[in-house]
């Protein structure tokens, strides 16, 4: 049995032009960049766009990547992450200017999206909780929402964040805790 | 720093504690300290409760179709990239070869110099042969008498 390639394979043969290297990578890292995309941007179509535009950049830029620097998953979520924000910004700017739409025709278009996805979670959730937790998170600053997304998403520790954002580690520090505080807040509100 | 009984731990501290952020040993001082102050141990159980809630939030996963209807997608624009890679590699190599070229003459001015007349008399004269431009065009000793005459 042969063992499964390594990142740093995956990368030199996508930079070779082999597909099934790159086709590997998307496999490998389709979901968490979906998610991170998802949680920032907080639509399930914007977000599916938005992966693909990242894998795209991805393998554009893969020479910059540097293995000394930050590990290929780092580095991907950092790419993610940026672009997520990026689309987040645009769809606010639009949403502020459609602000007038229809919200009922807003709904049955996300509904008729909603054929095409499945949400394992939702039903065990606390739908109330989720909500305020999701609400909290799109009004939160961009670094703050940065940091909780991949702090408590992908699970990378402060450390890196830190190093991925060019900042302080305090600096990350305080914009979790800030993050974490808002969506306390947000949490006792929704319970009273 | 070992704290004095009165003075608590800040809610960042606390929360960084939970979530293993901190120094081992700043988390052992927090844990020492949150085992014997009730205040901070509150505080510790609700951020706890505050993360399992955050952790709560699940995912809209796209279907597998979705997923695969993408990758299609995906790849054939890799395909396309690469195919224009592949054409830019060309052309960077030529573009690579004129410049070495260049920095050659520039470094060595006479040679190159040289090499032009060579090649130029050598084109000329296989185009004047190949084209059979000796019937139109004055041979070498007929031009030096012109100008041998306008002077």
């Amino acid at each position: 049995m042969t063992s499964p390639l390594s990142d740093e394979d995956l990368v030199e043969g996508t930079l070779g032009g082999d597909e099934d290297a790159f086709s590997q990578l998307y496999e490998k890292y389709r979901h968490p960049v979906y998610a991170t995309a998802y949680r920032i941007i907080q639509s399930a179509e914007d977000a599916r766009d938005a992966t693909q535009e990242i894998f795209v950049k991805l393998y554009r830029s893969l020479r910059s990547w540097n293995p000394r620097k930050a590990s290929f998953s780092t580095w991907t979520y950092r790419l993610a992450s940026n672009h997520a924000i990026d689309c987040w910004r645009t769809r606010r700017r639009k949403h502020e200017t459609l602000d007038s739409e229809d919200t009922g025709e807003k709904a049955e278009r996300e509904y008729a999206f909603g054929d095409a996805i499945r949400s394992p979670y939702r039903e065990i959730a606390g739908r109330e909780q989720v909500e305020a937790v999701r609400r909290c998170v799109d009004l939160l600053p961009e670094l703050q929402k940065k940091v909780f997304v991949l702090r408590y998403f992908q699970e990378l520790k402060l450390d890196e964040i830190a190093e991925m954002e060019n900042c302080s580690l305090g600096t990350v520090k305080t914009s979790l805790f800030r993050a974490t505080h808002a969506v306390r807040r947000a949490l006792r509100k929704a319970r009273n | 720093m070992p704290r004095s009984e009165t003075r608590h731990y800040s809610e960042e501290e606390l929360l960084m504690h939970l979530l293993q952020e901190e120094t081992p040993e700043a988390g052992e001082n927090i844990a020492g300290h949150v085992r014997e102050c009730g205040e901070c141990n509150a505080v510790l159980r609700e951020y706890e409760l505050v993360v399992a809630r955050i952790l709560r939030w699940g995912l809209c996963d796209l279907s597998a179709e979705v997923w695969d209807a993408d990758r299609v997608r995906l790849l054939e624009q890799f395909r396309r990239d690469q195919s224009w890679l592949e054409r830019r590699g060309v052309l960077r190599t030529l573009m690579r070869g004129f410049e070495s070229t260049w920095s050659y003459a520039l470094e060595n001015p006479l040679p190159t110099l040289g090499y032009i007349v060579v090649a130029f008399a050598f084109a000329s004269e296989r185009t004047i042969t190949f084209l059979k431009l000796d019937r139109v065009v004055p041979a070498t000793s007929e031009v030096i008498e012109i100008i041998r005459q306008f002077f």
